[in-house]
């Protein structure tokens, strides 16, 4: 049974909402508010009834024929419904975090219109049957964004969108340089195909190799692989909702995400394991890692140290998907959906104490968590998440991802993630200790650099409830890991897909 | 009853929610509230009840619930019993305690102290949650679940340890947490390592999966240091006379107590004690000697500290090693741990709840009660002694042991272990004279919870044997066995009698001690991590400017570029003056060529 409709109409939702609230006057915030939130629910509702019809065995399907030889498809499998799943749901959050944290904030208008482009390509970028309409959503999206990330407009934010632009646009070169070769070799594949690459027999295998090599620099830019994840801390002058969102589900995850379809959905991964390009790929991944996990040390503003911190954490899901065998694979899916809960919630209170007490540097933090408690306990989780403490979501990850490592018979990826949970905590568990041992203004002592009273609890609502819901899910992702329906069930779903024919 | 186990752990849990919310509401009302609020309130002191009631619960108990991480499977068997028991006890006796113990605090906060009120709402947050993580990893048999323990255990005791935010209790704190999380690094290590080699997900499942791997003895090393940092073996034990003096005297109790048996309970966890194949066998005795070696090394170490807790710290990492070198036993020499089993049990209990007798002790000697002076003297004394091994507790848990090791290969540990115990009575003695010398004016009540709490606890200390519940009858030393068990205790009493005559005739205080602060090899670590920092920071700027200088390299070629193709618009402007020429010229070519044509 195929019913293409439903695929299509949850990318519409969020693609048909940009021209309307660009339509809005700027004065409208509240029609915008409730044609936002009410798009973002409805989607919601969509992705929920594409998971059901999925788990039924339906085959959601669509496309049509661009040119001889490219077409546009749309398609469902777990791996693309995880990616939406997430999307939806942290555009939901995000959506009302924005609205709350705009307030007042010229360019409203232009904010929101991009930011629906924006999450209007990351769920083409899920639902992308083929490469070609990967690559299309994959350029929207680096298009989309640049007016976020320089929103506010000044000297600085100018730059790093200059930057960002730069990295994202020669990366999508190389990447359609690398799509166009794939298309010569062996023209329009969809996604799921993978004996038609694995057929080309071993006379093929050095071209595959290189187009493999040149697939990969162009993901790697915006999934921030060393040494091309320059743009990344620059790109942190964007206002706090974008950094939540670049971090955790759009363009960084974009990134990963492509490379998670082009190691298992293009080349599958016995021929990525045949090419011995699976050690190329942990080899990668562990240098990022470390190399994110050293450099956020030494940051001493609160969003870099975030920044550097998801270069290091987006690379579990490479180091995942590079470990051969179920319990790798499910290490990265799993991840790719914990490390969007638990970054969202990090840049989520990062933004809460900018907005609330005009905080920036870690220094400033201190006894925080008297005068925000909950913001203080929902980056407390988030932290303890990044370093793999359970009860938080992180802990499953580093979990599969170790038994994975033993797996693939690369037990030396066990010391880079005993290493980098050991620099998570010495970079987070700083901040969590002046949060809530050290005194500060709550105390009497000094002020806030620039404190408001948003609302009537520590800070707005609107900026309070979706950090305490995402803190919340990041808890019990990890907690209730064993129950249907949940990221792990899914990532384990697929992966018995992948490995059993 | 199955549901007994998910409450004894959820109790704590809603312990710490009530008094957090409770704090919340008050805080929303105002100041004039506050006085209303009763902190450590008896609600507070019943989290540990429902474990004392598991404990006492006859039958084996287990909850296995699928959705929980990933299978959580939670136990009381014959094994983990002894361990709820005394560990809850102590829990129990040392939140009595706390709340004579933080008096002062209460009023203080009640009285409007916001200082005060702040160490005292973490106290009360955090000794429940602390105590939740530790009956996890008492009940836990799966694998997520008791790791979930021993973080939890590891990271709420930060908040308690410094309680007192002065600058010491931020270098015990620093100490605390630097050295748990190196721990908690190898530990995550280990696990992952072997539990991936077989796909373990219960601890019985892990044990043997460490017994068949290939490389099972580096697993079991990672295990033994990473639980070590915990159990204080020799070079890893840094942290524990450096975060008991700051504790608030409760929490070091806990700490002492039960905590540390946190670390020796996941070496009985995860070690395959008792199968050990040929290579744990040379694990086995580093192990021992280490022990020994902590057991030496504590002692000599211990008697020149000045602070009573500081000394009773030492003393623990003495014991510690005594108890780790049974453990060595039970992979060095398989067929001897079963024997052997009941009395490290036994010997762990014992040292549970004497040292936080001793604990309590301290802080009686800075606020005695009113008793007489010979009394006092006598139920501070007794626990010491135990300690020692002369009398009670500590007499029949040394004779146990001294029994199982002797039809073992490893008969000759025993006179190790008796020579250790004449340090462990030099350290009680040392700690004893040094609370003499601080001891306050008697004026606490008789009937005031710390009291009450610290001769409960002496009295429970000294009859270990006859209830904690070790599944087997306790060998009780004979008459005969007597000299061979006492002269330990005997000669580190004459020692430390000619030590204080020594110290009477001579200069009072040793010299040495002033050479040695707490912490031995910690200050030695942290000029090492000093330099190393150092070292990398420089690094990191030589690799900062060579990345700057490229990038600028970039950016001037880049410009070169741009300018360059600027140029081009300098030949446009050219290419238009030339076009008119040129076209005329073509056209007359053109007109040349039609002529001639």
């Amino acid at each position: 049974m195929s019913q293409g409709w439903l695929p299509v109409l949850t990318l519409a939702t969020s693609l048909l909402v940009a021209p309307l609230i660009f339509a809005l006057p700027e004065r409208a915030w509240r029609a915008r508010a409730v044609v936002n939130l009410s798009a973002a629910v409805l989607k919601i509702l969509l992705v929920a009834l594409l998971v059901l019809g999925f788990y039924q065995g339906r085959d959601f399907v669509f496309g049509f024929t661009v040119v001889e030889g490219a077409s546009f498809l749309l398609q469902v499998d777990a791996l693309g419904l995880m990616f939406a799943g997430l999307s939806s749901l942290l555009w939901l959050a995000t959506t009302i975090y924005a609205i709350g944290y705009l307030e007042d904030s010229p360019n409203r208008k232009r904010f929101f219109g991009f930011f629906s482009l924006c999450v209007a390509s990351t769920a083409g970028i899920a639902l992308a049957g083929n490469l070609f309409t990967f690559l299309l959503f994959y350029e929207l999206l680096t298009l989309s964004t640049y007016p976020l990330v320089v929103h506010r407009g000044h000297a600085k934010a100018l730059a790093a969108g200059k930057v960002y632009l730069r990295y994202t646009v020669t990366g999508g070169l190389v990447l359609l340089l690398g799509v166009v070769a794939l298309y010569a070799l062996v023209g329009d594949v969809a996604f799921g195909q993978r004996e038609r690459l694995a057929d080309l027999g071993p006379d093929a295998y050095p071209l595959l190799t290189v187009l493999f090599l040149v697939l990969l620099v162009g993901l790697g830019v915006k999934a921030a692989l060393v040494p091309l994840h320059g743009w990344l801390p620059r790109a942190m002058v964007a206002p706090a909702p974008v950094s939540a969102l670049l971090h955790a589900v759009a363009v960084v995850k974009a990134g990963a995400f492509g490379i998670v379809r082009l190691v298992y959905d293009v080349y599958g991964i016995s021929l990525v394991h045949e090419l011995g390009l699976l050690t190329l790929l942990a080899a990668i991944a562990s240098v990022t890692i470390l190399f994110g996990s050293i450099r956020a040390l030494s940051q001493q503003e609160l969003k870099p140290r975030l920044a550097y911190s998801t270069i290091s954490q987006v690379s579990y899901i490479v180091l995942g998907i590079s470990l051969f065998g179920p319990f790798g694979t499910i290490a990265g899916l799993v991840h790719l959906m914990h490390q969007g809960l638990m970054k969202v919630t990090l840049f989520y209170c990062a933004g809460n104490y900018a907005e609330e007490l005009g905080i920036h540097r870690i220094d400033e933090l201190d006894g925080a968590g008297r005068r925000m408690p909950l913001t203080s306990l929902a980056f407390t989780v988030g932290a303890l998440g990044m370093i793999g403490l359970p009860p938080v979501a992180g802990f499953i990850s580093k979990w599969y991802l170790g038994i994975g490592a033993v797996q693939a018979d690369m037990s030396w990826a066990i010391a880079v993630l005993a290493a980098s949970s050991l620099l998570n905590a010495a970079y987070f568990l700083p901040i969590v200790h002046r949060l809530w041992f050290r005194q500060g203004p709550a105390h009497g002592r000094g002020r806030w650099p620039e404190e408001r009273h948003l609302g009537r609890f520590e800070t707005s609502t609107w900026l309070l409830l979706p950090t305490a819901a995402t803190a919340l899910f990041s808890i019990l992702v990890g907690l209730l890991a064993g129950v249907p329906f949940s990221p792990l069930d899914l990532a384990t779903f697929m992966a018995t897909v992948e490995y059993l024919p | 009853m199955n549901l007994l186990l998910p409450v004894v752990l959820l109790w704590p849990l809603l312990v710490m929610l009530y008094g957090g919310l409770r704090l919340a509401l008050v805080k929303q009302e105002g100041r004039n509230s506050r006085s209303r609020l009763e902190l450590l309130g008896v609600g507070w002191w019943s989290a540990p009840l429902p474990a004392l009631l598991l404990a006492l619960w006859p039958g084996e108990l287990s909850v296995s619930m699928p959705g929980w991480m990933l299978g959580g499977l939670w136990q009381l068997d014959e094994a983990r019993r002894p361990w709820l028991l005394f560990g809850a006890l102590l829990w129990l006796l040392a939140g009595w305690y706390a709340r004579g113990y933080l008096a002062d605090e209460r009023r203080q906060a009640g009285e409007g102290d916001a200082n005060a009120l702040g160490r005292l709402m973490g106290f009360t947050l955090l000794w429940p949650l602390t105590l939740a993580g530790n009956l996890l990893l008492i009940l836990a048999e799966d694998i997520p679940s008791f790791y979930l323990g021993f973080v939890t255990m590891t990271l709420a005791a930060y908040g308690l340890v410094i309680h007192r935010r002065d600058r010491e209790a931020k270098l015990g704190g620093l100490a605390y947490i630097v050295l748990a999380l190196i721990g908690e690094g190898m530990i995550l290590a280990g696990l992952l390592w072997s539990a991936g080699s077989a796909e373990a997900l219960t601890l019985t499942e892990l044990r043997v999966a460490i017994g068949d791997a290939e490389r099972g003895v580096w697993m079991a090393t990672l295990l033994w240091l990473g639980f070590g940092v915990k159990a204080g073996v020799i070079g890893l034990h840094v942290w524990l006379p450096l975060a008991h003096p700051v504790a608030p005297t409760p929490a070091s109790a806990v700490l002492s107590g039960v905590m540390v048996k946190g670390g020796v309970l996941g070496w009985l966890s995860t070690l395959p004690l008792g199968s050990g194949e040929a290579g744990l066998a040379r694990l086995g005795e580093v192990i021992i000697v280490a022990g020994l070696v902590g057991a030496f090394g504590a002692a000599l170490l211990g008697v020149i500290q000045r602070h009573p807790k500081a000394v009773l710290a030492y003393s623990s990492v003495s014991q510690l090693g005594m108890l780790a070198s049974l453990v060595g036993v039970g992979l060095a020499a398989p067929d001897a741990w079963p024997a052997l089993l009941a009395p490290v049990t036994l010997f762990a209990g014992h040292h549970g709840m004497t040292k936080g007798a001793l604990f309590f002790g301290v802080g009686i000697s800075e606020h005695p009660p009113r008793l007489p002076a010979w009394l006092i003297v006598t139920l501070l004394a007794l626990p010491a002694l135990s300690l020692g091994g002369a009398l009670t507790s500590g007499l029949i848990a040394k004779g146990f042991i001294k029994e199982a090791l002797k039809e073992s290969e490893y008969s000759s540990l025993v006179s190790w272990l008796s020579v250790a115990a004449v340090g462990s009575t030099l350290l009680v003695a040392r700690a004893l004279w040094r609370q003499w010398r601080r001891r306050g004016e008697p004026g606490t009540p008789l009937r005031s919870p710390m009291c009450l709490a610290w001769l409960f606890a002496v009295l429970a200390a000294a009859a270990v044997p006859l209830w904690l519940p070790l599944g087997e009858s306790v060998h009780w030393p004979t008459l005969s066995d007597l000299p061979g068990l006492l002269w330990p205790a005997a000669l580190g009493l004459g020692l430390s009698g000619l030590a204080l005559l020594a110290a009477k005739l001579g200069e009072g205080e040793w010299k040495l001690s002033s050479h040695l602060p707490p912490g031995d090899l910690w200050w030695g670590y942290a000029a090492l991590a000093r330099r190393m920092r150092s070292g990398l920071v420089t690094a990191g700027g030589m690799l900062e400017s060579r990345g700057l200088q490229l990038r600028a390299r970039l950016v001037a070629r880049e410009h070169r570029a741009i300018a360059r193709l600027d140029g081009l618009a300098r030949y446009e402007r050219r290419f238009s003056r030339l076009a008119v020429p040129l076209m005329i010229g073509l056209a007359l070519l053109l007109l040349l060529g039609f002529w001639l044509g």
